[in-house]
């Protein structure tokens, strides 16, 4: 198999109000390719596009846009692990040789259907997913004596993260004790619990060793890739676990060679705050029963070490995008490059995007 | 609409249960997702126990577990506060999605 590294990221800002799909591609398309050095669109030979839109054929679309006649086009939907599965399917086509540079661009508009799984009849008129986190959120209280403070500081610290991001829908920082009187949704959930779908658009080139090399001089490599899917509906889960994320995980460490410890840091899932905590315990980070713990001691000494843009919670979920973000913030970390949000030394990071209460997970490990 | 949906309509639970392994399908499908047999119907005890709920202004939610371990997020109708493994009666309906509704026994 043919080394994949990413060679060049670009973004829109975020935002709560509907957006145009195609503006929001092409900008941060554009945004992609002016930033990449010794990159026009000629080079690139494949164009994937990540969204939930019912929009048809935006990567031939996306393609014509932007003046490229690529080998490969289409559009991949996994509700909000779409941008993951898009770079995933990204590096396939280049570790397998069917292409060399590939532009991976993720969408969304605030309004988009991809909140609500119809299909799942197990969830009857609770839909919502505010519905299974208000389930998971009760269950991780019960079982592992987390506090409501201890989910307040998943939001007050993502919420703090994102002020120094740009992209981020956010900028206002949000006080435990603000995040503890925020709106009740739910008994076991607040508004600021809550991650908020987005617009916005993230994009990310990646290419195969010997072009990434002509490219720029800081690739970073995808070492490790580990995806699961346990099922489509959620009442198939145990609610305390995520197991397709324990899964795609250990996959992705053992194809990196790597242990959990060795990850400097890491982008998550946190859809809703329990999710962070479920997460870096199924990452093997810490265990469940450590996990608020860990993230106020994160918190108290301002390491930025998990969700260092601000996780979904701070900096928005436009969901085709968030994948694709998510993973730039790790490639930006790894090239010392994310300014005010830099954590120094980084050689290992993570990315962790997953699906409908957690029924799928795709895990990367990246380096520089 | 299905015949899954067309029985909730008429207030009736349908359980599937594969004719070729007997494996109990959930959600509801035209095939086995083990075997990919085909499929007997059978109506529902209509009775099953709480696993978790929480509450929404004052109505209480909850995660449920009727016969053959099946799972379904329902309200919970209860006089006081829900307990876990608490016994439940199971009311359907079926208006454009699937309406379930627990009512707690002995509350």
């Amino acid at each position: 198999m043919n080394k994949v590294a990413i060679v060049g990221t670009g973004q829109t800002k975020f935002s709560k109000d509907d957006g145009d799909i195609e503006k929001l591609l092409f900008e941060s398309a554009n945004n992609c390719i002016q930033s990449t050095k010794n990159c026009v669109p000629n080079d690139i030979d494949g164009v994937l596009v990540s969204t939930n839109d019912n929009s048809k054929y935006m990567g031939a679309i996306l393609s014509e846009m932007m003046g490229i006649q690529p080998r490969i086009s289409h559009s991949i939907e996994h509700l909000c692990s779409s941008g993951t599965n898009a770079i995933i399917s990204a590096y396939s086509y280049i570790s397998s040789g069917l292409s060399d540079v590939v532009l991976v661009s993720g969408v969304e508009s605030a309004t988009n259907p991809g909140q609500v799984l119809e299909w799942d009849k197990s969830r009857g008129n609770f839909e919502h997913p505010i519905y299974w986190a208000s389930m998971l959120t009760k269950s991780h209280k019960r079982k592992f004596h987390t506090t409501e403070e201890e989910l307040a500081i998943v939001s007050a610290k993502n919420y703090k993260h994102a002020m120094d991001n740009p992209s981020a829908y956010s900028n206002e920082p949000r006080t435990i004790s603000e995040v503890m009187n925020s709106k009740q949704i739910t008994d076991d959930l607040r508004i600021l619990d809550c991650s908020r779908s987005c617009s916005g658009s993230s994009s990310i080139i990646l290419a195969s060793e010997e072009k990434a090399k002509k490219i720029t001089e800081q690739p970073i490599w995808i070492t490790g890739i580990g995806q699961k899917t346990t099922s489509a509906s959620f009442t198939k889960n145990i609610l305390e676990e995520i197991k397709s994320t324990r899964i795609a995980a250990d996959a992705a460490y053992k194809m990196a060679n790597i242990e959990a410890k060795q990850i400097d840091v890491a982008e998550v899932h946190d859809a809703f705050s329990v999710c962070e905590l479920m997460a870096i315990s199924e990452l093997r980070i810490t265990s469940n029963e450590k996990s608020g713990e860990f993230v106020r001691n994160l918190f108290n000494t301002e390491n930025r070490m998990i969700n260092p843009r601000g996780g979904l919670i701070g900096a928005g979920h436009p969901l085709g995008a968030t994948g694709i973000s998510q993973t730039i913030e790790i490639s930006n970390q790894l090239q010392g490059k994310s300014e005010k949000r830099q954590i120094p030394n980084t050689r290992t990071g993570l990315i962790h995007n997953m699906s409908a209460a957690g029924t799928s997970s795709s895990v990367m490990v990246l380096k520089n | 609409m299905t015949f899954f949906e067309d029985q909730l309509e008429q207030g009736i639970f349908q359980i599937g249960y594969c004719k070729n392994c007997n494996n109990t399908i959930w959600p509801p499908k035209e095939i086995c997702q083990m075997c990919h047999g085909e499929i007997n119907w059978k109506e529902s005890m209509n009775v099953g126990k709480i696993v978790e709920f929480s509450k929404k202004d004052s109505m209480y939610f909850g995660l449920i577990e009727i016969d053959d371990k099946i799972r379904i997020l329902g309200n919970i109708s209860c006089s006081s506060e829900p307990k876990i493994g608490q016994s439940v009666k199971m009311k359907v309906s079926f208006h454009n999605k699937p309406h379930y509704s627990f009512i707690v026994e002995n509350n």
